[in-house]
């Protein structure tokens, strides 16, 4: 479930954790429409894989993490939405990038 | 990190040339000690003092001598070797292996490689890769530029305008490092930055997509890696608070334990930061050949005042 750690101010925190599902892991297009659903927000948005973390809004980013089918990353955003955010990214990762 | 003897075969280190001659299953061993080791003494029977942690290196001298001892005395000390635990052996100018050796690996499981190198050229280079391939690594997010050989790598937020600034220096004759993801590694008291292996050479640039940046602006439009000069922080051109107006504090960054200059460049619409960064990036230069602009100019004015003042005191 999505983690909610309330921060002073307005500076929400959310994480979650999520697994590539989709057969041929995060390739270009799932690529494209991660960091397009994730550039929809406020939020800083990163993925954490193997202690690398990337920006969820950098497509270069998202695709050098080697997103292969069945690895797990972690989903974290901090800003005022938050969890909205990590509620996006993940049901993309759900949904197997539509494939 | 510790490396592992089948990153020997990387392509991090293609200078070294080398050829499983056994042990193609077990190359995931690692090396515990990330340096050489010629084993001449060990071989002779003194094994006290064996840097066993690390790659051996095997020659025509350790083979010649090998060569004066009868052939059970042999296969003992080849067996005594491998029983220490090396990561792996090396034999250089594409020596045989000798039944004794490959049993010995065999039997401990080890690793045996060969090349054509010399022996000394061989610890040279497998001394250099090994350096590399243990360096201590961050990834950051920024775009890295060789400038005119100052490398230059440039983070700020998401859609600041990394990428497009990045393809205005290509476009002006600059090279591409890394497009928004850089490897920064430690080597010696520099850092040497460069891409992740999937998305090298690639970049992508908002509206248009990903660009295979060689295909368009030609093979020297990208390098492979750079040594990092500077970083050029990028900010939104609104916060005006950011930033020295005249650059006379150079301010420094701590990444792995390097100093590496820093400036920061507010971005505002319209203005082209191609320009600015380029301007940036060859100030750091011309400052590093000894010549201060800023300090320059203001012994200049401070001498123009000092006259100015001497004249109303006549």
């Amino acid at each position: 479930m999505t983690e909610r750690k309330p921060t002073p101010g307005s500076l929400r925190e959310a994480t979650r954790e999520v697994v590539v599902k989709n057969p041929l892991g995060i390739h270009a297009r799932p690529a494209a429409l991660l960091v397009r659903a994730a550039s929809g927000f406020r939020s800083d948005i990163t993925l954490e894989k193997n202690g690398q973390s990337v920006s969820a809004k950098s497509i270069m980013g998202v695709m050098s993490l080697a997103g292969y089918p069945g690895s797990k990353m972690l989903v974290r955003a901090r800003g005022p939405d938050a969890e909205k955010a990590v509620e996006a990214v993940a049901e993309l990762f759900e949904k197997r990038f539509h494939e | 990190m510790t490396p592992l003897v089948q990153d020997l075969m990387g392509p991090r280190a293609a200078d070294l040339n080398l050829r499983v001659a056994w042990g193609e299953e077990v190359l995931d061993r690692p090396i515990p000690e990330p340096a050489v080791n010629r084993p001449g003494l060990a071989l002779t029977g003194f094994y006290r003092y064996f840097a066993h942690r690390r790659v051996q290196i095997c020659g025509l001298a350790e083979m010649n001598y090998l060569k004066t001892l009868d052939a059970s005395t042999r296969a003992e000390r080849w067996r005594k070797l491998f029983e220490a635990g090396i990561p792996c052996l090396i034999l250089a100018r594409n020596l045989r292996v000798p039944a004794e050796l490959l049993a010995a690996a065999q039997a401990r499981r080890t690793p045996v490689l060969r090349t054509a190198l010399q022996t000394s050229r061989l610890a040279q280079v497998a001394a250099r890769v090994l350096d590399d391939l243990s360096a201590p690594m961050l990834r950051v997010q920024g775009t890295t530029v060789d400038l005119h050989g100052i490398g230059v790598l440039m983070e700020g937020p998401p859609g600041i305008g990394k990428s497009e600034i990045a393809l205005g220096l290509i476009s002006r004759g600059c090279s591409l490092v890394a497009d928004d993801v850089t490897e920064l590694r430690r080597i010696h008291n520099g850092l040497i930055a460069t891409s992740v292996d999937v998305t090298r050479y690639h970049m992508e640039i908002r509206g248009i997509g990903i660009l295979h940046v060689p295909s368009l602006f030609g093979v020297a439009s990208v390098r492979r890696e750079k040594r990092l000069d500077m970083v050029v922080r990028l900010v939104p051109g609104h916060r005006a608070d950011i930033g020295s107006r005249i650059g006379v504090e150079p301010e420094t960054i701590e990444i792995l334990g390097v100093a590496i200059p820093r400036v920061t460049v507010p971005i505002a619409p319209g203005r082209d930061a191609t320009l600015v960064i380029r301007a940036a990036a060859l100030d750091f230069r011309l400052r590093q050949l000894g010549h201060d602009a800023v300090k320059e100019l203001d012994e200049h004015i401070i001498e123009s005042l000092t006259r100015g003042a001497g004249r109303v005191h006549d």
